[in-house]
C-alpha cells in the first residue's frame, strides 16, 4: 500500500483523511518523546554541574572560590544552550541546532534567571524557522550560491531571532515574577500554608526559586525567627523530600536512561542539596508536577502540624543543611515532614509513570487494529493516486527507529534488487526516521513506524512495508522505478 | 564476514515461553562474550514494546536490535533457531532470531549486506530453515558471501 503524505482534500471518505494525519495518540506520544529526547542526552551535563556546585560553592562540602566561578556561567549558559541545541537539531538538523543556540543566547542574556524552559521552546522554534526557510528556497538557489545563501540565511535569521528573544523575554520574566509574588502573598494571607506548594513547585522547576525563597520566604522567615527562634517559612520551598520521592519513582518505574541516571541524581539532590538535578525529570514528564505539588503540600502540612521550623534559610537545600539548622525540639517534625513529602511524591509519581506505560501498550494494540482496518479501506484509493505521481525519483531513504538495523537491511537488499534489474541513478540509504534527508523522494518505513515517519516528513511520499526483503509494496516501487 | 561473526554464536532451542525470552536467549552469546551489556537486551525488548514488531523483517525471521545507547561494546551478531516458532506481537510467528548489536550506524554494514544476501534468495532461506547444526548454517553462509 502506498500512502501519500499530502492531505487528501479531494476525498469525502473521512477514514482516508484520518490516516493521512498522525493520530492524536501519535502526537501526544511524539510530544512526550520530544521533551524526553531534548532533556535526556543532556542529563550528564546537569550531573557535572550538580557535582561542581555541591562541592565548591561557599556552603558546599569543600568550598573553593576559584572553581565556584564555573557554577554561575554553567547554569546560565551551558545547560540552556545544550537544551536549545538538542531541541533545534531534533527539528531542523545541524542548521536547526545552530539556530536554536543563537535564539537561546538572546533569552539568556535578556534574563537574570536560568532559561531552561525558554531554551526548550526557542531551540525547536529556531530549528523550525530555518527548516521552513530552507524548504521555501529549495531548488530556487542559483547553482554555486548554495553556500553563501545557506550561511547568510542562517546568519540573518539568527540575528533577528536573537534580538526578538532578547527583547521578548525580559517582560515575560518580569510578569511571571510579579504573578508568583502576588499569588504567594495572597496564599500566605489565607493562612493555609500547604497551598503554597501550588505555586512553589512549578516556580522552582521554572527556576523562579530564588525569587520566591530570597524575595519572599526568607524575609518572612527571618521576622518570625527573630521572635520565636525558628520559622516554617524557611522550609516551604526548600524541602528536599519531594525531589527525593520523584527521583526514587524514576529509579523504580522510569524508562531507560531516565531510570539509570535517577539514582545518581538522588545523591546530588538529597545529600548535596542541588535541587536543579530533579528539574529535568519534571520537564520531560510534565505530569509529574502533580506529585511534586502533593508532596510539597504534605511536607508543609506535617511541618505545621508539629509546629516545626528551621533557624535560617537552608542553602543548598540538602538534608544535612536541614538537620544542621533544625533547633532543639523540631527534629521529629522536620524529619517527618521530609519523609512524608518524599513518600507522597513517590507514590503519586510512580502511579503517573506506571499509568503512562500501561496506557501506551493498550492503545498501541487498539490503534493497531484500527489502523489495519483503515489501511484496508485505504488501499483501493491509493492505487488511483499513485499513478498520478511525478516520477522524478532519485533518492529513496529507508528509515527506522535507530537507523542502524532494519533500515540498513532494507536499503542493502533494495540496492541489490535495483542492481539485479539494472536500474541505476537512484541513491538508496538508511537513516533514523527523523534524520532522513529533506531531498528524499520516497521514505520507506515499517508500517508500525508510519505515524512517526508521517509526523517527521509531512509532505513526503511514505511507503510502508512489513517485510524488509520482499514486500509487495517494494516490488511495486521497483516496477515504478523501472518504468520511470 | 557474517559467517566469521556468527561462529560460536549460533544455538538451537526447542521452544521458549515468550518473545521476550526468545530475544534474551538469542542475545546470550553476545552477552557472554562481553559484546553487549544486559541493558542492551532490555533496550531491544523495550524497542518492540514501543515501536511494534517491526524487527520481524521477513515472516518467521526477526532481527532484534536497538539504538546503541551505551549498551553495545562491540559490534556483533548471534543466531537463535527455535524448533517451535514463538509469537511476537500482532501474532507474528518467529523461529529464527538474528540478534544484531551495532556500535554505530555504519560499522556493521558488511554483516547486514551478507544477511540480506542470505535472505534474498528463497532457495537459500529454505535451506536455512532446514539446517539444524552450526556447521550447516556456516557452510550455507559461505556460499552466499
Amino acid at each position: 500500500m502506498i500512502q501519500m503524505a499530502s492531505p487528501a482534500k479531494e476525498t469525502t471518505d473521512s477514514n482516508v483523511v484520518d490516516i493521512n494525519r498522525p493520530s492524536a495518540r501519535a502526537r501526544v506520544q511524539a510530544f512526550g518523546g520530544f521533551l524526553t529526547n531534548m532533556v535526556l542526552p543532556n542529563i550528564g551535563a546537569f550531573i557535572a554541574w550538580g557535582l561542581l556546585t555541591a562541592l565548591f560553592i561557599p556552603t558546599g562540602w569543600i568550598p573553593n572560590e576559584e572553581l565556584a566561578q564555573i557554577v554561575g556561567p554553567a547554569i546560565k549558559f551551558l545547560l540552556p544552550l545544550l537544551l536549545a541545541i538538542t531541541g533545534g537539531r531534533m527539528v531542523g538538523g545541524q542548521r536547526g541546532a545552530v539556530m536554536g543556540a543563537i535564539g537561546a543566547i538572546g533569552l539568556i542574556v535578556g534574563s537574570d534567571i536560568p532559561m531552561f524552559l525558554g531554551a526548550m521552546v526557542i531551540g525547536p522554534l529556531g530549528g523550525l524557522i530555518i527548516k521552513k526557510f530552507d524548504r521555501l528556497v529549495e531548488n530556487r538557489i542559483p547553482a554555486g550560491f548554495e553556500m553563501i545563501v545557506n550561511n547568510f540565511s542562517l546568519g540573518i535569521l539568527g540575528f533577528l531571532l536573537m534580538i526578538v528573544s532578547f527583547f521578548f523575554i525580559g517582560p515575560v520574566i518580569e510578569s511571571a515574577n510579579n504573578f508568583v509574588t502576588t499569588a504567594i502573598e495572597a496564599l500566605v494571607a489565607t493562612g493555609l500554608l500547604p497551598l503554597l506548594s501550588l505555586i512553589n513547585e512549578p516556580a522552582k522547576v521554572l527556576f523562579l526559586n530564588n525569587v520566591i525563597d530570597q524575595g519572599i520566604y526568607y524575609p518572612l522567615g527571618m521576622q518570625a525567627a527573630a521572635e520565636t527562634g525558628k520559622s516554617i517559612y524557611f522550609t516551604v520551598a526548600s524541602n528536599p523530600g519531594p525531589g527525593l520521592g520523584l527521583l526514587l519513582a524514576f529509579t523504580f518505574f522510569g524508562k531507560k536512561t531516565a531510570r539509570r541516571t535517577a539514582p545518581g541524581a538522588i545523591i546530588i539532590h538529597f545529600f548535596g542539596g542541588i535541587h536543579e538535578l530533579y528539574f529535568p525529570y519534571v520537564l520531560m514528564k510534565p505530569l509529574t508536577i502533580i506529585g511534586m505539588i502533593a508532596g510539597g503540600a504534605t511536607g508543609i502540612g506535617v511541618f505545621s502540624l508539629f509546629d516545626a521550623g528551621l533557624v535560617a534559610g537552608p542553602s543548598p537545600g540538602s538534608i544535612f543543611a536541614y538537620l544542621g539548622l533544625t533547633p532543639k525540639g523540631s527534629f521529629i517534625g522536620i524529619i517527618a515532614g521530609v519523609l512524608a513529602a518524599a513518600a507522597v511524591t513517590f507514590l503519586i509519581t510512580s502511579l503517573i509513570l506506571k499509568m503512562e506505560k500501561n496506557k501506551d501498550e493498550e492503545e498501541d494494540e487498539l490503534s493497531d487494529s484500527i489502523e489495519k482496518s483503515k489501511a484496508m479501506k485505504q488501499q483501493g484509493k491509493q492505487v488511483v493516486n499513485s499513478s498520478k505521481k511525478d516520477e522524478n525519483i532519485d533518492k529513496v531513504s529507508f528509515a527506522c527507529d535507530a537507523g542502524a538495523g532494519s533500515s540498513a537491511l532494507g536499503a542493502t537488499t533494495f540496492r541489490k534488487k535495483l542492481q539485479k534489474r539494472g536500474i541505476d541513478g537512484i541513491e538508496v540509504k538508511h537513516y533514523r526516521i527523523e534524520d532522513a534527508p529533506q531531498d528524499s523522494n520516497i521514505i520507506v518505513v515499517h508500517k508500525d513506524l508510519y505515524d512517526r515517519a508521517k509526523h517527521a516528513h509531512q509532505d513526503k511520499e511514505i511507503i510502508t512495508i512489513e517485510n524488509y526483503i520482499s514486500d509487495p509494496n517494494l516490488d511495486e516501487l521497483l516496477d515504478r522505478l523501472e518504468n520511470r | 564476514m557474517l559467517s566469521e561473526q556468527l561462529k560460536g554464536n549460533i544455538h538451537f532451542l526447542k521452544s521458549v515461553n515468550s518473545w521476550e525470552e526468545a530475544i534474551t536467549e538469542s542475545a546470550a552469546p553476545l552477552l557472554d562474550d562481553g559484546s553487549i551489556t544486559p541493558e542492551y537486551v532490555e533496550d531491544m525488548i523495550e524497542n518492540v514494546h514501543k515501536n511494534g514488531p517491526y524487527i520481524v523483517i521477513v515472516p518467521g525471521i526477526a532481527m532484534p536490535h536497538a539504538k546503541n545507547e551505551g549498551g553495545v561494546v562491540k559490534t556483533g551478531i548471534s543466531l537463535l533457531k527455535l524448533e517451535e516458532a514463538v509469537p511476537f506481537p500482532e501474532n507474528k510467528k518467529v523461529n529464527l532470531l538474528f540478534t544484531l548489536a551495532a556500535e554505530d550506524t555504519s560499522g556493521h554494514l558488511d554483516l547486514i549486506s551478507d544477511l540480506s544476501s542470505l535472505l534474498i534468495e528463497d532457495e537459500v532461506r529454505e535451506k536455512l530453515e532446514q539446517a539444524n547444526s552450526e556447521e550447516e548454517i556456516l557452510d550455507l553462509l559461505q556460499t552466499v558471501e
